[in-house]
């Protein structure tokens, strides 16, 4: 399922004083089955754009297409919901927005809002649950006793669990630990790799975007100021800079050796690829894996 | 839809009235919304009505604020003037039906009844739409002190309205967020019928209080690591200056009384 803006702009709260433009004449697509990470600064607009992706908010100008939906101005709040099915959001803190009695109960209560029946939805909370990385020992518990990275695989396993074609993440890791970053990041990879879902992703972390996204749309106040693949993106280091958004680390050492007089074709972005390029240079063979 | 909510906002500003004392400014709008009660004539009515626009030209906010914030209230105001409409009788009669009439009285009394109503509107809107959260809690903090000899906690009703309205915000945008984020897993707010509405608040209500208990603990935990122990000993950082224009307004709220009665018949 594709997601299209077409001259997408939003302005909270419209004719008052505290009249705020947030998007402006955004055009962008989301295609089916691609890692599109969206970058920027804080108030750069990332988070009223995410909330567009499934018609949360409606484009004060402009359109979004989601799938076979068109949203305009106009459009009714009614009958949103199977959009709200295929386009499941993983906001930022997604541990605020736990409520049930028991684990298995919250990530079954998306499900059962689709109308799924609620032994299928059970079924689908243990096996959502396993897929983030919890036991079923987890299922009968309260979700106000657990750790805090817990209580986020919980809230990623409920929204997981409605079955969306797109997964939209806000700073999936913000606040986990190393460890828990690298394993939350890679459950996401498997979804998108083996399960061919669309992922967007919104993030500070640029080597998350090196690592993981196939294309990448950079916003500043609320305009689309470059995009394409990550390659291509975190080619301009300099331009980088003076937005302040930073390059992912291996870009960033490549740079400095290119200062002492490596000479790169393309700038490295992941650590393989940096090391590739060192083991070619001092004359070795590269194996792939 | 919180957005819309003008009532009880602030609008930073720099007015005559923006820089007045908030004890002189709490002062005044409580004593307007009693001396309202003494207007019962039209003649009352249009000097407090002149008089509250005056205060608002002073304030240099614009209209429509104002009229925005009755807004909300417009049903309220609409039930009541409407009731005392129709169940009030004296003077002419001009229509009546079983226990219902209109009336002379009826009518004058409903005017009057609209115009309090917006009146008292008026000026507490003024008052909060000039007067930043805090100096008002800090006014009240000030105004309540002499209580104190009766042992009123009278630093701790301060810290409390200081610290709810610090977070009034932050838990609107939370409401917000949550509301959202359950919005995306299915639940339909404010739709179908009683119970089912009530229904899709618990996912809602639930995550806030949680969210409230924890920001409480982390709120008191980072306090007494800065060091409070209770009110006791604190000196203040914002300190309130009684000027003389503080003063000229008292004296006009004491002018505008001594005008009202000699209005009223």
């Amino acid at each position: 399922m594709d997601i299209r803006f077409e001259k997408v702009s939003y302005v909270y709260q419209p004719n008052t004083p505290f009249e705020q433009r947030a998007l402006v004449d955004i055009d962008l697509a989301i295609e089916e089955g691609s890692y599109t990470a969206l970058v920027g600064h804080t108030g750069s607009g990332k988070s009223t754009l995410l909330q567009h992706l499934n018609a949360l908010l409606k484009p004060t100008d402009g359109q979004v297409t989601i799938g076979d939906r068109v949203i305009t101005p106009t459009t009714d709040n009614k009958n949103l919901k199977p959009v709200r099915k295929k386009v499941g959001i993983v906001f930022q803190f997604p541990e605020a927005q736990l409520f049930e009695e028991t684990v298995a109960k919250d990530i079954a209560f998306g499900p059962q809002n689709f109308g799924v029946k609620e032994e299928e939805a059970l079924k689908l909370a243990a096996e959502m649950l396993n897929l983030v990385g919890l036991d079923e020992s987890f299922l009968e518990r309260s979700p106000f006793e657990l750790s805090g990275g817990q209580m986020r695989r919980v809230a990623i396993a409920g929204v997981l669990a409605m079955q969306p074609e797109v997964l939209v993440l806000d700073e999936p890791t913000a606040g986990l630990d190393p460890a828990g970053r690298k394993e939350m990041m890679e459950i996401f990879w498997r979804l998108h790799k083996d399960r061919n879902m669309t992922i967007v992703l919104v993030t500070h972390l640029m080597d998350d975007v090196a690592n993981f996204a196939n294309y990448v749309y950079v916003l500043e106040k609320g305009q689309v100021v470059n995009s394409g693949t990550p390659q291509a993106v975190f080619q301009n280091v300099e331009w980088l800079k003076e937005k302040q958004l930073g390059v992912p680390a291996a870009s960033a050492f490549a740079e400095k050796m290119q200062e002492k007089g490596a000479r790169f074709d393309q700038l490295p972005l992941t650590e393989t690829e940096l090391a590739d390029w060192i083991i070619r240079e001092a004359g070795g063979t590269v194996h792939d894996e | 839809m919180m957005n819309k909510l003008i009532f009880g906002r602030y609008i930073p500003g720099d007015s005559l009235i923006h820089r007045l004392d908030p004890r002189a400014k709490l002062v005044a709008s409580f004593y307007f919304i009693g001396i309202i009660f003494l207007a019962n004539n039209w003649q009352s009515y249009l000097f407090l009505g002149l008089f509250t626009l005056f205060a608002i030209m002073l304030s240099k906010v614009d209209l429509s604020f104002f009229i925005r914030g009755v807004r909300p209230l417009i049903w309220l105001i609409s039930f009541t003037v409407i009731l005392q409409m129709l169940f009030t009788r004296g003077g002419t009669l001009y229509w009546s039906w079983g226990i219902f009439s209109l009336s002379e009285y009826g009518i004058q009394n409903g005017l009057f009844i609209f115009c309090r109503f917006i009146l008292i509107i008026f000026m507490s809107t003024l008052l909060t739409l000039t007067t930043p959260p805090l100096s008002m809690s800090d006014a009240i903090e000030s105004l309540l002190g002499p209580f104190r000899v009766v042992h009123v906690p009278v630093h701790e009703i301060a810290l409390m309205l200081s610290i709810a309205l610090r977070f009034v915000p932050t838990l609107m945008d939370e409401t917000e967020k949550i509301m959202n984020a359950q919005r995306a897993r299915g639940v339909d707010f404010g739709e179908g019928n009683l119970i089912q509405k009530v229904k899709a608040v618990v996912p809602l209500l639930i995550p806030l209080f949680v969210s409230s208990f924890n920001r409480a603990e982390d709120l008191a935990t980072a306090m007494e690591a800065r060091g409070y122990r209770g009110g006791e000993g604190r000196s203040k950082y914002r300190l309130l200056k009684w000027s003389g224009r503080d003063t000229a307004v008292i004296i006009a709220f004491a002018a505008v009384t001594v005008v009202l009665v000699f209005l009223r018949s």
